[in-house]
């Protein structure tokens, strides 16, 4: 079923990860994604997973959940490898038809795989244990600079977490199309291509027509609780910089200065 | 002086004048820690008589006065707001953040409130709604009379002296129901908060203080749950529910049983067949 | 009369084998006669709505099953299309199914994936778009340009149309307006009446089950509690306040003069019963004038 994904819920287990500062959180995830594509070889590979395995354990939450949001990317994560496997540079050690797998091919395949579950999993920490509230006050206050340019921070930031926040709600709400429009006989699971996108119609179109009337009733309840942009806004929840986040800066630092010395050390794997 | 008056208000969504006006001259008091219920079909202009009260519209004529300012004064919108707070119909668009007591503080959060003093009104809102528990659960994992509840936390924590709310039951089931409805009676009676609830349930408007019949824009009857409904011919005429002891000594009345007071309950009912049959 | 629907100790577990496993429905057995209108209630979390999803397929029992017509249900997976045409399913808050570009397209939608074509399919159509009460006006316009309780109709026609032997209606009249609830319960009446199929209406409104229902089915926490007929069953009110339901009030007044030892009969449903049986009592005592 749909609601079954976990996929940028957050989970309120309060563990060292959710107090840190979430814009410490944000530069951390970026930093992250750099260098989980400058890993060429397999200490440095190591090194980044360790860091994130590491990462998961302290949330303290279920692997269950880790697993559920991996679920979802699955079929990627099998199609990139495998499109790695066989078009890897070299001799061939195996071949049938157009397909011909290498030993690059299998480095590559091994580290795509890797670095996506990796990547998966972190961004799935971060939201985990980042309340979206958070992560947009975070991104609002990074971008802050940006409002010179005239850049709509503060409205940019407020579209990101009412949609985070509707997530869910609208989730639930296809789930209910969706049996809703079976009961009257909509076949989804047969026929071509055509056939399929087809049934997805009698979907999508209640879908959007919900989304927009919820969209004008939120904002009807917004302007209801004295909403009037970002101007003489104040938070209840204030972040501050504190040591645990240091602490988290200088782990990080550890890692990417691990990754960059055994690639500058070691030759690169592929 | 009443904390709202509204003077003869007119409003109309179609800018074609000859169009029914969903508001068509309209005058009420409101006074300050009273609980009103407005009853009456969909479309009798309820919903946008609700609307005027916290300037999210503005009548076409006549004016709305919410504790002496005008709600068509532009520099004033805002005190309005913060002094009526209106809930709608569907919990779960009004909630905006995706934890609840974020939610909660959302309102004071625009009002510019210091965060110590968010904080404080955020907890006092949560537990005078009974939500505190719940203050860092997901909104969509609650069930609809929780959300209610968080919606209604939500207009608490901006301090309203009336809240007003749109048909807040109609989505409930009936446990749900039943939980804003007390909650709703607390906050009139423990913290002399200002309803005015609109609904479709007699059993919730027989709780009020004071009845209102709305049909085709207009007021067609006003007063306590008892003078209301012991005009069951009228009520039933526009086609509106009235509770079945009513219904029931209403039509034993017409029969020629001698029946004062219209009974609302179920233990009155029974008092005056007791009565009747002793 | 020939039972229609027949469940044998039906379950569903949500989350088998997991830490969360949570039996949504226990073990339910019954029987429902054709052409019966079969009141549903419980409180919300019940089962109440997993069960009805079990009987059109929707969902897939984790234990038990579900005879239509004396035949498995999941007999063949393949045909459980088949199953949905048969037994028709209205949810809560119908209105959001709706998407074709007019009124009429709509209602056609369940008929055409039965196959039905032409001439057929209008009539279908233009059938049960009386049933539930819209004007033929409406059928060439927008859905999204009705109002919220012709949308209901619009909706609940849609299923209609497919003229399901079995008709499941979860809370058909949840936000509307008293008007607005009492039309759309005398057409279910009505249609109940001129086309003798089975229904179950699922509602949270005592009073109108208590006005329409032949019989009643209640769930507590996944288990029939309770299925009989809607007189005995609404004579039992503490046993259902127990299960967090309510008797409907003219229900509990005369229960409570019965307590009192005046001779009014037991299971008094509606207005109408309980003035017929006062009148005869008043005028005894002298009463009236």
């Amino acid at each position: 079923m749909v609601r079954d994904v976990s996929f940028g819920q957050y989970f309120p287990t309060k563990s060292v990860l959710h107090r840190l500062d979430p814009r410490g959180k944000i530069l951390m995830f970026i930093a992250y994604i750099v260098i989980i594509f400058c890993t060429f070889n397999y200490v440095s590979l190591g090194i980044t997973a360790a860091f994130t395995l590491a990462f998961l354990v302290l949330s303290k939450i279920s692997p269950k959940f880790y697993f559920k949001s991996l679920k979802v990317i699955l079929i990627i994560v099998i199609l990139t490898s495998l499109l790695n496997l066989f078009y890897g540079s070299g001799e061939p050690l195996w071949q049938w038809w157009i397909f011909r797998i290498t030993l690059n091919g299998i480095h590559r395949a091994v580290f795509v795989t890797v670095r996506i579950i990796c990547l998966i999993l972190a961004s799935s920490c971060l939201t985990f244990t980042t309340s979206p509230t958070e992560l947009t006050d975070a991104i609002e206050r990074l971008m802050k600079p940006l409002k010179v340019v005239h850049f709509p921070v503060h409205e940019v930031a407020m579209m990101m977490s009412l949609a985070l926040r509707f997530v869910p709600t609208l989730l639930e709400e296809t789930d209910k199309i969706m049996q809703a429009q079976k009961a009257r006989g909509a076949d989804m699971e047969s026929g071509n291509l055509i056939k399929r996108v087809k049934a997805l119609v009698p979907i999508l179109i209640p879908l959007f027509v919900s989304a927009f009337r919820r969209a004008y009733d939120v904002a009807t309840a917004m302007e209801c609780r004295c909403y009037r942009g970002g101007a003489g806004r104040t938070r209840m929840k204030q972040i501050h910089l504190s040591a645990r986040d240091f602490i988290a800066f200088a782990l990080t630092a550890l890692m990417i200065g691990g990754v960059i010395v055994c690639n500058i050390l070691l030759t690169a794997t592929i | 002086m009443s904390f709202i008056s509204i003077q003869d208000v007119c409003f109309s969504y179609d800018e074609d004048s000859a169009a029914p006006k969903a508001v068509d001259g309209v005058s009420l008091d409101i006074n300050a820690g009273e609980f009103v219920t407005i009853i009456g079909h969909n479309g009798c202009g309820k919903s946008t008589l609700a609307k005027h009260l916290n300037a999210m519209l503005l009548p076409d004529s006549g004016m709305v006065v919410v504790d002496g300012d005008d709600t068509a004064d532009e520099n004033k919108t805002f005190d309005i707001r913060a002094k009526v707070g209106l809930v709608l119909q569907n919990p779960d668009n009004q909630l905006v953040a995706g934890i609840v007591e974020e939610d909660v503080a959302f309102g004071p959060e625009n009002l510019g409130v210091a965060p110590d003093e968010i904080r404080r009104r955020v907890d006092k809102a949560l537990k005078a709604v009974d939500m505190y528990e719940y203050r860092e659960h997901a909104p969509y994992k609650l069930s609809g009379g929780q959300k209610q509840r968080v919606a209604i936390a939500g207009i608490l924590a901006i301090q309203p002296q009336c809240i007003v709310l749109d048909e807040p039951t109609a989505m409930l089931d009936p446990s749900g129901r039943e939980e804003v409805i007390s909650t709703l009676l607390k906050l009139n009676r423990e913290n002399a908060i200002t309803v005015v609830l609109i609904t479709h349930y007699m059993d919730e408007a027989v709780l009020a203080d004071r009845v209102v019949v709305m049909d085709g824009g207009k007021v067609l009857t006003q007063g306590t749950p008892e003078e209301v409904f012991s005009q069951v011919e009228l009520l039933k005429k526009h086609r509106l529910d009235v509770p079945q002891s009513a219904e029931l000594a209403y039509r034993l009345r017409g029969c020629g049983l001698k029946i004062q007071d219209i009974p609302l309950t179920q233990d009155d009912c029974v008092a005056l067949l007791e009565e009747a049959l002793r | 009369m020939s039972c229609v629907l027949e469940l044998k100790n039906l379950g569903f577990v949500y989350g088998k084998d997991t830490p969360f496993e949570k039996k949504a429905v226990d073990n339910v057995s019954l029987q429902i006669e054709a052409g019966e209108f079969i009141g549903v209630i419980g409180h919300t979390g019940s089962g109440k709505s997993t069960l009805m999803q079990m009987l059109n397929g929707l969902m897939r029992p984790t234990a038990g099953q579900v005879l239509l017509d004396g035949r498995d249900i999941w007999e063949n997976p393949k045909k459980i299309r088949e199953v949905r045409f048969r037994v028709g399913m209205v949810f809560q808050y119908p209105e959001y199914q709706l998407f074709e570009e007019t009124v009429a397209k709509d209602i056609a939608f369940g008929p055409q994936n039965q196959g039905k074509q032409g001439e057929e399919l209008n009539k279908a159509v233009q059938s049960a778009a009386a049933f539930t009460g819209l004007k033929p006006e409406l059928l060439g316009k927008s859905p999204f340009d009705l109002s919220g309780g012709e949308k209901r109709r619009a909706a609940i026609a849609g299923v209609i149309a497919m003229n399901p032997e079995v008709l499941v209606l979860d809370e058909p009249t949840a936000g509307l307006d008293p008007m607005g609830r009492e039309v759309l319960l005398s057409q279910i009446v009505r249609y109940h009446k001129e086309r003798h199929n089975t229904i179950l209406l699922v509602s949270h409104t005592m009073e109108d089950i208590a006005r329409v229902a032949d019989r009643i089915m209640v769930m507590n926490k996944g288990k029939l509690e309770m299925f009989a007929p809607t007189k005995e069953v609404f004579s039992r009110g503490a046993e259902l306040e127990r299960f967090g339901l309510k008797v409907p009030q003219i229900t509990k007044i005369m229960q409570q003069l019965r307590q009192k030892g005046f001779s009014v009969p037991e299971g008094v449903l509606t207005v109408d019963e309980a003035f017929e049986a006062l009148l005869p009592l008043l005028k005894k005592e002298g009463r009236l004038w």
